[in-house]
């Protein structure tokens, strides 16, 4: 009965699938005839961009006394820490920063740190590295007094945390640079926005892991708290928050990461003389060399810190309060008379109190050298790829196959009977799968031959919309179907349309090589423990180098264009999925693999048959990142000429416009988070699945 | 034609900053708190900044240079949160300057005197793809010499970045060139290209401006236009007379206060001027010979007293 109703239902499915295909490509050949379907009419917007404007110029005129306060109290810890580091010897701070190392990863960490610092006082950079430093140093601590008050507060009253959750997806899915303009208007000007602006973007993830952390404490845990008789103060302190405590080492982590990528927007805002601006200014002369030695500091420090706090995060915990005050304070104190003991050699030694000029070296003109004789050398072969790609994938994504194709691009002049040949093409595979019985890729087939024969930009906006609303219900139902209609209808509504549909298609290419490329590697890297051990520092590079240092030597072959945006996209995107394939292939159960071994299984049965279905829900939350990546570098790509909804915020941003940019970010964040729900859908699907297939 | 409203107002402005009378030496400083100068991120830029604070000091004033975007500063400078910039270009500013203006909170103090020019450049070897340069005539019967596999037939420039608008396109446009402009991005990714393609030697052809220190590194020219009386209309000239574009003007901005508030300073500000020769020289050293800017414009300082003295007074 209930397998009767199955097939029912997934006929008719595919009818009206059929049936809106055929409505899709009925408004794109009548499009010619009512330029209504191509373009959304201007007049059917709201201009929401001036009552943004007009919202915020209130909050301006009423609030701004406030908020200047406020960034000028905050001007004083900042001032007095990046005091506090400038002032203190090189040869003190590092030694701290050894110690603390090795309190939080032992030797190899200790190593590690040494070496990084190392780096920074031979390049020259320790003031400016000083300087960065203490824009995190206070930003961090801000933003997880603020995460964890809010998290705290979501985690006892649930009507809080259901208005908190949507608001921190906006701000951390909202490009940092849509909301510049307003934290300019609010807070004014110099190194303290940069410091706001990192709080803002930084504290989501505290309040996150604080929630979880103090929700997951066990019952029992609790219980027993409250026999032996704890106050409601001391339950939560000492027994709940302790309990949580990893969990929520984890969101101080995760923060402190999230503080570091808003270094380099920080210096933006304008500031110190800090490490971002080193990055920035070299960037815009296009000096390799250089940027990329400022560059490899953040990622160092970034990596440093990262593994600090994990190290930290994840130790065990000492909960014995019966040794004494030295006892339990000796790595405080060893820490201390260490610094002391630097101090005072520096005093002697003037070497260690400022790195001698002498020791530094400048690689940057080697560096640039070889970049230039890569250029010359690589072009010729790496272009043939770029006009491949680009009259392949690219442009008929964007403008459609029967724009595409002429003498220039791909040697012959289009005629109908080659138009014949891509439908037989594109029906016949699709007939073939369904023969098959797998009618979702018949579908898939049909979809995306019509997509690429007209190009996303041709496809009617009524058309797409409709695709998009009955392929939302069937992947989640009424709830998605919903989703996606709010999210066309806000993308309209708000005149983002053109410029939203180029971002998807940018994005979407780069998406999809991100996945295949990234679950490749990582199923690689599973698989061989040596190929892990090399990727792993080229994606800790990949994800925490400010993604602009990429930008030059990809323009440098690649000139400006769509191709090296795409470039600075999937190198972004791309570690997500290498390291959720590796996680969830790694993570198989041992029974299972040796019951499969034990049952005949080859090794390449073993891997996709066993390995890889079981670790499809991972490689699925890999493709979610990568999504929420390649939107996220859109802004970035803007910086390489595309035209896409990243450069409208810059346009806002050039013209002091908060809400036109503002909109965009918006725009963005929906469709962030519009994927976000399809990814959580099918993941749900693929984990249904498995437990079908493995109950 | 909004161009020239704005050149109005700046004279205006500029003449009545001048009327007001003038201040003895010895009044100096007028308010010891410190005059914060916005320092950009290019070389020229820098170095207007760092000569104007050298000035101000051997004045007796207290100077702080405050390293600011090109962008927001001009939020900073009219609320009162920096004080002046000696050299912004009227032509990459936007609303926010132009509401300033309007509004007084920003002062424009007249021109720093560098001449700008802005056009599309290429490198030389291009002449000999394309022998009808450097007239813009030859672009027209050239452009697939110009052109990628993307933009054939039509020629390929590299234009200013989509933020500071769509002169190159209006150009392109109105005297019916074939070819596609690409919008730059940004000036990192317009030099990397430009950087890129020299060391291929493969065509190039981009909207650029002067003075820039990539000059004093790259050969490049310029492509020549018509010989025009007063400004250029970007949107209306012809093939066949076209005119190219109409140049940009360097000012030097203050804020509000700043006259009441130093005027001996702002006295100076007013008769500071900078030529296109200096600067390049004084770019070179920095940008060629890796020396601190602070260093270059206190040399330039110390060798040229005898023309700023005559700002002082």
């Amino acid at each position: 009965m209930a397998e009767g109703r199955g097939a029912g239902s997934s006929l008719s499915g595919a009818v009206v699938w059929l049936a809106l295909l055929g409505l899709a490509l009925g408004l794109a050949l009548l499009q010619v005839r009512f330029p209504v379907l191509h373009a959304y009419p201007a007049d059917w917007q709201l201009p929401l961009g001036d009552w943004l404007n007009v919202l915020m110029q209130w909050l301006v005129d009423h609030t701004k006394p406030f908020f200047r306060f406020l960034s000028w109290v905050m001007g004083f810890p900042l001032q007095w820490v990046s005091d506090l580091l400038a002032w203190l010897p090189w040869s003190v701070s590092a030694v701290a920063a050894v110690l603390i190392a090795y309190q939080a990863g032992k030797r190899p960490l200790a190593i590690f740190t040494g070496v990084s610092l190392l780096y920074v006082l031979a390049m020259g950079l320790w003031p400016d590295t000083m300087n960065s430093l203490a824009l995190v140093a206070v930003s961090v601590p801000l933003a997880i007094a603020l995460g964890f008050g809010l998290g705290v507060a979501g985690f006892f009253r649930p009507r809080v945390e259901r208005f908190l959750t949507p608001m921190m997806d906006v701000t951390q899915t909202v490009p940092a640079f849509a909301y510049l303009l307003p934290i300019l208007m609010l807070f004014g000007f110099g190194p303290v926005v940069g410091l706001i602006a990192g709080v803002i973007f930084a504290f989501p993830p505290m309040v996150k892991n604080t929630i979880v952390g103090l929700r997951e404490v066990p019952s029992e845990i609790i219980e027993s708290g409250l026999m032996s008789g704890a106050t409601p103060w001391q339950l939560f302190f000492r027994v709940r928050c302790a309990a949580g405590l990893r969990q929520i080492l984890l969101g101080v982590n995760q923060t402190t990461m999230a503080a570091l990528s808003m270094i380099i927007i920080a210096s933006i805002i304008g500031g110190s003389e800090d490490i971002g601006w080193k990055v920035l200014s070299t960037l815009r002369k296009a000096e390799f060399g250089e940027s990329l030695v400022a560059g490899i500091v953040i990622a160092l420090m970034a990596m440093v810190l990262d593994r600090i706090t994990y190290g930290l995060a994840t130790r065990e915990q000492d909960m014995d309060h019966d040794k004494g005050f030295l006892a339990r304070h000796r790595f405080g104190v060893t820490l201390l008379a260490a610094m002391i003991a630097a101090y005072g050699l520096s005093l002697v030694v003037p070497a260690l109190q400022v790195w001698p000029e002498g020791w530094t070296v400048d690689p940057s003109g080697p560096l640039n050298r070889g970049i230039e004789a890569f250029v010359i050398a690589a072009k010729p072969v790496l272009d043939a790829t770029k006009n491949f790609v680009i009259f392949a994938f690219v442009l008929p994504l964007k403008i459609g196959f029967y724009k595409v194709v002429s003498p220039f691009t791909w040697g012959f002049t289009p005629t109908l009977w080659h138009a014949a040949f891509y439908v037989v093409l594109v029906v016949g595979g699709a007939f073939y799968a369904r023969t098959r019985g797998r009618g979702g890729l018949a579908i898939a087939t049909l979809s995306f031959g019509l997509i690429l024969f007209f190009g996303l930009t041709n496809m009617t906006w009524p058309g797409l919309a409709a695709l998009l609303i009955y392929f939302g219900y069937r992947s989640g139902g009424m709830r998605l179907a919903l989703w996606s209609a709010a999210a066309m209808g806000f993308i309209l509504i708000s005149g983002s349309y053109d410029k939203a549909v180029l971002s998807v298609q940018l994005c979407g290419l780069a998406v999809v090589a991100s996945f295949i490329i990234g679950s490749g590697l990582g199923v690689l890297a599973a698989e061989s423990d040596r190929f892990s051990r090399i990727l792993r520092p080229i994606n800790d590079t990949l994800q925490t180098m400010p993604p602009f240092v990429l930008l030059i030597p990809i323009i440098m072959i690649f000139k400006i264009g769509e191709f090296s945006a795409l470039l600075a996209i999937i190198s972004y995107a791309v570690v997500a999925p290498i390291r959720y394939t590796e996680y969830g292939i790694r993570n198989v159960p041992k029974e299972v693999i040796e019951a499969s071994t034990s049952l005949g299984c080859t090794r390449s049965q073993l891997l996709w048959r066993v390995k890889i279905p079981l670790a499809m829900p991972n490689i699925m939350l890999g493709l979610n990142q990568a999504i929420m990546f390649g939107i996220s570098m859109l802004v970035i790509s803007a910086l390489v000429g595309t035209d896409d909804l990243g450069q409208i915020i810059y346009i806002g941003l050039s013209k002091g416009n908060f809400g036109i940019g503002f909109l965009a970010g918006i725009a963005m964040a929906v469709i962030a988070l519009l994927s976000d729900q399809f990814c959580r859908a099918w993941q749900k699907r693929s984990e249904a699945r498995l437990e079908g297939a493995y109950p | 034609m909004k161009r020239m409203r704005l050149g109005l107002l700046a004279v205006a402005i500029t003449a009545l900053t001048l009327a007001t009378p003038s201040v003895t030496l010895a009044d100096v400083p007028e308010s010891p708190d410190p005059i914060k100068i916005a320092v950009n991120e290019w070389t020229g830029q820098v170095l207007s900044a760092n000569i104007a604070a050298e000035i101000l000091k051997k004045m007796g004033y207290n100077v702080e240079l405050v390293i600011a975007g090109a962008l927001p500063q001009l939020a900073a400078i009219g609320q009162g949160e920096l004080d002046m910039n000696p050299e912004v270009w009227d032509n990459s500013v936007t609303e926010a300057y132009t509401n300033g203006i309007a509004s007084g909170d920003i002062v424009v103090l007249g021109e720093l005197g560098l001449e700008p020019r802005e056009g599309w450049v290429y490198p030389p070897y291009m002449e000999e793809l394309c022998p009808g340069l450097p007239s813009y005539q030859a672009l027209y019967d050239c452009a697939q010499a110009f052109g990628t596999a993307e933009t054939f037939p039509n020629g390929r420039l590299v234009g200013y970045p989509a933020d500071w608008g769509t002169r190159d396109i209006d150009v392109v446009t109105a005297i019916g060139l074939p070819f596609n402009v690409v919008p730059g991005g940004s000036e990192g990714a317009m030099l990397a290209e430009m950087k890129g393609a020299i060391a291929a030697k493969e065509p190039i052809l981009m909207m650029f401006w002067q003075p820039h220190w990539i000059f004093a590194e790259q050969d490049l020219n310029w492509v020549e236009w018509n010989p025009i009386d007063g400004e250029c209309v970007e949107e209306t000239q012809a093939k066949d007379t076209a005119c190219g574009f109409a140049q940009a003007h360097v000012q030097k901005i203050q804020g509000r206060e700043f006259a009441t508030k130093w005027p001996a300073a702002s006295a100076m500000m007013a008769k500071f001027t900078l030529t296109n020769t200096d600067q390049n020289a004084m770019i070179l050293e920095v940008d060629q010979k890796g020396r601190p800017a602070e260093e270059v414009a206190a040399e330039w300082v110390a060798n040229n007293e005898a023309i700023w003295s005559t700002w002082t007074q």
